[in-house]
């Protein structure tokens, strides 16, 4: 993703990366990174939840005027409504790359 | 250039499990070895501008041609690098999202959870956002062991379509 955001960067367009595993940063150079601690397949908030997405949005489109140099990455405030162990975003069934890997391992 | 805010670092991990956090930390270099940043400044106000969004999360509109997940069970180092259209008005019903390292139900089930297309719109009600563009944008996250088609032939034909439309801001939003 950071490499499309640098694409779209290069055609003249700024960009603003959301993103939960920002340290990535340090191998791809994102022009503006807004870190969020979401779990993976809601970055911008639950189901139904209208003022989390709505602020997440927000947030993250406020990085357009605050970043005032390329690799700015902004850790954004918000805190997920649910604890790790009970907050649910696996596939059902584990992808092939970590069945394969998994199995790897042993 | 990092700046925290109220002095919290996102805790990248706090989700993934020690399985992932191993997997992906492999691939984060210490130190930095990123290429130069590229810079597109900003030239207008938010409320003036026309913003398109971006989502890995493997959505495609019903009737267009899903993200293969097929392929990536038979080959799992591989993953779908084509991209979709996505229409400014759509919705959890007129989508379908194909990614096989998510639980894709939520997206299914409200949109705006990866691509918050209703938010963006009242935003531009309220007059906070000059417009929505009228196209929007998905690729699958997931590219297994080469990117190289996602950045050399999905991205900037991506670039060409935001720049066809007149798009100020971009916002991408990985899954």
């Amino acid at each position: 993703m950071g490499l499309v955001a640098r694409k779209i960067e290069e055609r003249g367009i700024p960009t603003v990366t959301l993103n939960m595993l920002w340290p990535f940063q340090a191998g791809i150079g994102m022009p503006r990174v807004a870190a969020i601690e979401h779990p993976f397949g809601r970055p911008y908030g639950d189901v139904g939840d209208r003022e989390v997405q709505s602020a997440v949005l927000r947030a993250g489109l406020a990085l357009f005027a605050d970043a005032g140099e390329p690799g700015t990455v902004e850790h954004l405030p918000f805190v997920w409504h649910e604890e790790p162990e009970e907050t649910k975003w696996h596939p059902a069934e584990p992808s092939p790359i970590i069945a394969f890997l998994k199995k790897r391992s042993g | 250039m990092t700046t925290t805010n109220g002095g919290r670092e996102v805790d990248p991990w706090r989700f993934a499990g020690g399985f992932l956090k191993k997997v992906l930390s492999r691939n984060i270099p210490d130190p930095p070895n990123h290429p130069p940043i590229p810079w597109a400044p900003v030239t207008k106000p938010l409320s003036e501008g026309k913003v398109a969004l971006l989502t890995t999360a493997g959505i495609s509109m019903r009737g267009d041609t899903p993200f293969d997940m097929d392929g990536e069970r038979k080959r799992p180092t591989w993953g779908d690098p084509s991209w979709r259209r996505i229409a400014a008005t759509a919705t959890a019903e007129s989508i379908e999202a194909n990614h096989l390292h998510i639980d894709t139900s939520y997206i299914e089930r409200d949109l705006n959870v990866a691509l918050p297309l209703d938010r963006l719109r009242e935003l531009v009600d309220a007059g906070e956002v000059g417009a929505i563009a009228d196209s929007h944008y998905s690729v699958m996250g997931y590219q297994g062991a080469s990117s190289a088609t996602l950045e050399n032939e999905s991205a900037p034909e991506i670039a060409e379509s935001m720049s066809s439309e007149e798009v100020d801001f971009a916002l991408l939003a990985p899954v």
